[in-house]
C-alpha cells in the first residue's frame, strides 16, 4: 500500500532521468524554483538560507555540494534530497548553480498580484458566527508556523493550538513553509498567514479555513495589519517591493518600490525588513533593510510616505513600545537598535546591542516602575548577550551574558522569566535560557531538544511554548513557573509561534493594563 | 562441578543482561539526532520523504540492519556511508532509542 506511490515515483524518476540527460538550463531553473528557491531566494541571492550562485559557490567542490544536497546539512534546515531528486537532477542542479550569477530583481507587479488573487469562500456571511470548537477566549490561540521538512509539501502549514488545553484546534495548508502569522486587532476571527514564497492567506479562525489568498512577491516575510483591521501591508526580499492590501478582500491598493540612499550615501534598492501596524495611529512602518531607512505610511488617500533616513546599516526587525508610539529597530551591521518616535517621525537614539541584533517579536516588561526592553542578538561572537534597555530613558541597563546567539525573546506580565532561544549551531541549539526579570541574570537553562527556538507565552502567561524545530519535530509546552514539560504537539520543523494575545498586549511582556499606562506615557493618543 | 557450570552460565547471563541495559537511550537519542533524524525524523519521517519510519521498530532488527549496512552486505549508497560512521555502541544505542519511541 504505502510502497505503491514510492514505486510510481521511482518509475517516474527513471523516465525523467532519461530526459534530464539532455536537460536545458531552463529545466534546472524550474527544478531550482520548485525545490530550493523558497529558502535560497528566487534570485539566487539567499533568503533564510545562503545565496547559491556562481559567485558564492566559486571554488567549491561539485562533489561536496552534491553530498550536501543528497544528505542535507546537519544543524540547519537543509533537508536530504536523496530519493526525492534523482542523481542526474542533483548533478545538473549543482552544475547549474555554479554557473548561474545572482539574477536581476524579477518583476512582480500589482497586476501580477491581482491575477494571483484566489477566492475560496466568496460569501463570508455564511461562515459560522462563533468558533466551531471549544475555546473561552480567542486570545488563547497560539499559531505555529510549521515549515515542513522540505520547506514545502504536506508538512507546510499553520497549526492553531488552544494554549489552555494544548490541543490543536485546526490547521491550514500553506503549500510552502508558513513563516509569519498575524491577527486582526479589530476582529478576533481573522488571521493572516504568510509563507516563504510571499503568498498571504486570509484565514477564518472560527471555521479554520482559508477564505482568500494572494501572492505578493517571490520571497520575503514582512507582514503587518493596521489597528482597525482594514489594511494589511506586505514586504518582499524578491522583488524589492511592498504593497498595501485591502484586508477584507486582499485586493492590492498600492505598491511601493523600495529604494533609497543608504547611510553611506549610495542609492540602493532594498529588501523589505519588518512591516508593522501599531495601535498608536493609522500608519504602517516598514524597514528598508539595505537602504537603512524606515518609512512611515499614512493610511489615507494615496498612502503618503514619510522617510526616516540613516537609521542603521542593514535593518531587519523591530518591536513597539509606549502604546505603539515608539519603534525599536534592529540594525545588523552596526550592532545597534535604533529607537524611533513614530509621532515625531524621527530618530530618538541609537542604543548599543550585542552582535547582529535580531529582536524577533521583541519583549518588554514592567519591573519596579521601569519599562525594560529585551533585545536578542543573532551573532556568534565574543560578546554573546541579551541587551536590556530602559525604554523610558532610552538607555542601556545591562548586557546579560548568555551561552550563545539568540533570535527571539518571550516575556509575559504573569511569568517570572524572560525566555530566549540559543541558536548557536551545536548542542546549545537545543536550549532555551531563562532570564530572571528582577535580577537580570540567566537563572535556568532548559534542554528542549531539536533546534529549539521561538519561545512564546500563552495569553494567560501560564505556559511557555517552544518550537523544538528541526531534528525535534514538535512544539513543546512548559509550565512557565515550574518549567516542567506538560505537553508536546508533533509537527514537521515548527518555527515561529504567534500568540493571539499579541494583539492585546502589543509587545510581549506588557499586560493590557500596563499597556494603557504606557500609552499614556507615550503622550500623543490617537 | 555442576554448580560451577551453573554459576558460569549465570555470570554469562548477567553479562548479557548488563550489555543490553548498557545500551543508552540518552546516547542513542543524541546519535540519532546527529545522524539519523535528518532523514528518518524523530518519531516519523516527513510525510513527503521517501525514508522508512524507525520509531517502534524491533531493536534487534535495527541493529542487524545497521551492521549489514556498515559491512556493506546490505547495499545502499547512502546507508553504507551513514552506517560506516557508527561504532557497535552507537548502533546499539540508536537501535534501543528508536525501538522505545512510539511512532505517531
Amino acid at each position: 500500500m504505502k510502497l505503491l506511490p514510492q514505486f510510481i515515483i521511482a518509475i517516474l524518476a527513471a523516465v525523467q532521468s532519461l530526459s534530464i540527460a539532455q536537460a536545458a538550463s531552463s529545466d534546472m531553473h524550474q527544478l531550482y524554483e520548485d525545490n530550493c528557491a523558497s529558502c535560497h531566494g528566487s534570485d539566487h541571492g539567499g533568503f533564510l538560507a545562503p545565496a547559491l550562485n556562481s559567485e558564492t559557490l566559486k571554488g567549491r567542490s561539485a562533489t561536496a555540494l552534491r553530498t550536501i544536497v543528497m544528505t542535507g546539512s546537519f544543524d540547519t534546515l537543509m533537508p536530504p534530497f536523496y530519493g526525492r531528486l534523482t542523481d542526474d537532477e542533483i548533478r545538473g542542479l549543482v552544475k547549474y548553480l555554479q554557473s548561474t550569477p545572482k539574477q536581476a530583481n524579477p518583476a512582480w507587479t500589482i497586476e501580477d498580484m491581482k491575477t494571483s488573487l484566489k477566492v475560496y469562500i466568496a460569501d463570508e456571511t455564511k461562515l459560522p458566527s462563533k468558533p466551531t470548537y471549544q475555546i473561552d477566549n480567542m486570545d488563547n490561540i497560539i499559531g505555529a508556523a510549521a515549515r515542513g521538512k522540505y520547506g514545502r509539501g504536506s508538512g507546510s502549514k499553520a497549526v492553531f493550538i488552544n494554549s489552555t488545553t494544548h490541543q490543536k484546534v485546526g490547521e491550514i495548508a500553506t503549500g510552502t513553509a508558513a513563516h509569519i502569522i498575524d491577527y486582526d486587532p479589530a476582529n478576533p476571527r481573522w488571521a493572516y498567514v504568510k509563507n516563504d514564497t510571499a503568498e498571504i492567506f486570509k484565514v477564518d479562525l472560527y471555521s479554520m479555513q482559508i477564505v482568500r489568498s494572494i501572492k505578493t512577491g517571490f520571497n520575503g516575510p514582512g507582514l503587518g495589519v493596521s489597528r482597525d483591521g482594514k489594511y494589511i501591508m506586505a514586504g518582499s526580499y524578491v522583488p524589492h517591493n511592498a504593497v498595501i492590501l485591502n484586508a477584507e478582500t486582499l485586493e492590492p491598493l498600492k505598491a511601493f518600490e523600495l529604494e533609497g540612499v543608504d547611510p553611506d550615501g549610495k542609492m540602493v534598492t532594498s529588501d523589505s525588513g519588518m512591516v508593522i501596524g501599531t495601535p498608536f495611529a493609522d500608519i504602517f512602518a516598514i524597514a528598508l533593510e539595505n537602504a537603512g531607512q524606515v518609512w512611515v505610511v499614512d493610511l489615507k488617500d494615496n498612502f503618503p510616505v514619510t522617510k526616516i533616513e540613516n537609521v542603521g546599516r542593514h535593518l531587519h526587525d523591530a518591536f513597539l513600545t509606549h502604546g505603539g508610539s515608539k519603534l525599536m529597530v534592529a540594525s545588523y551591521d552596526d550592532s545597534i537598535v535604533t529607537a524611533i518616535d513614530l509621532n515625531e517621525r524621527k530618530i530618538i537614539k541609537k542604543l548599543e546591542a550585542g552582535c547582529v541584533p535580531h529582536v524577533g517579536g521583541g519583549a518588554a516588561v514592567e519591573v519596579d516602575g521601569r519599562t525594560l526592553g529585551f533585545g536578542t542578538n543573532f551573532g556568534d561572537c565574543d560578546k554573546m548577550v541579551v541587551s536590556v534597555w530602559d525604554l523610558d530613558k532610552m538607555e542601556v541597563v545591562k548586557q546579560v551574558p548568555v551561552s550563545g546567539g539568540t533570535e527571539s525573546p518571550a516575556a509575559h506580565a504573569n511569568a517570572p522569566y524572560v525566555a530566549v532561544d540559543i541558536i548557536s549551531k551545536d548542542r546549545r541549539a537545543r536550549t532555551i535560557q531563562l532570564i530572571d526579570k528582577k535580577t537580570l541574570n540567566v537563572v535556568k537553562t532548559l534542554d528542549v531538544g531539536g533546534h529549539a527556538y521561538f519561545p512564546e507565552y500563552s495569553a494567560d502567561g501560564k505556559y511557555l511554548y517552544v518550537s523544538a524545530g528541526y531534528n525535534g519535530d514538535e512544539v513543546a509546552v512548559y509550565d512557565s513557573t515550574s518549567l516542567q514539560k506538560v505537553a508536546a504537539l508533533p509537527m514537521e520543523s515548527p518555527a515561529g509561534l504567534f500568540s493571539h494575545g499579541r494583539v492585546k498586549y502589543v509587545t510581549r511582556g506588557l499586560s493590557p493594563d500596563e499597556f494603557d499606562d504606557a500609552s499614556k506615557k507615550g503622550g500623543a493618543q490617537p | 562441578m555442576k554448580i560451577q557450570v551453573h554459576s558460569g552460565l549465570l555470570i554469562v547471563g548477567l553479562l548479557t543482561v548488563h550489555s543490553v541495559n548498557a545500551a543508552s537511550i540518552y546516547a542513542g537519542q543524541s546519535r540519532a539526532a546527529a545522524v539519523c533524524s535528518q532523514c528518518h525524523g524523530v518519531r516519523v519521517p516527513s510525510a513527503d520523504a521517501p525514508f522508512p519510519t524507525l520509531a517502534g521498530r524491533d531493536p534487534k532488527y535495527l541493529q542487524q540492519a545497521l551492521k549489514e549496512y556498515r559491512d556493506k552486505t546490505r547495499k545502499s549508497d547512502i546507508m553504507n556511508a551513514v552506517a560506516g560512521s557508527l561504532s557497535d555502541a552507537d548502533i546499539a544505542n540508536v537501535a534501543i532509542y528508536y525501538s522505545k519511541l512510539k511512532p505517531e
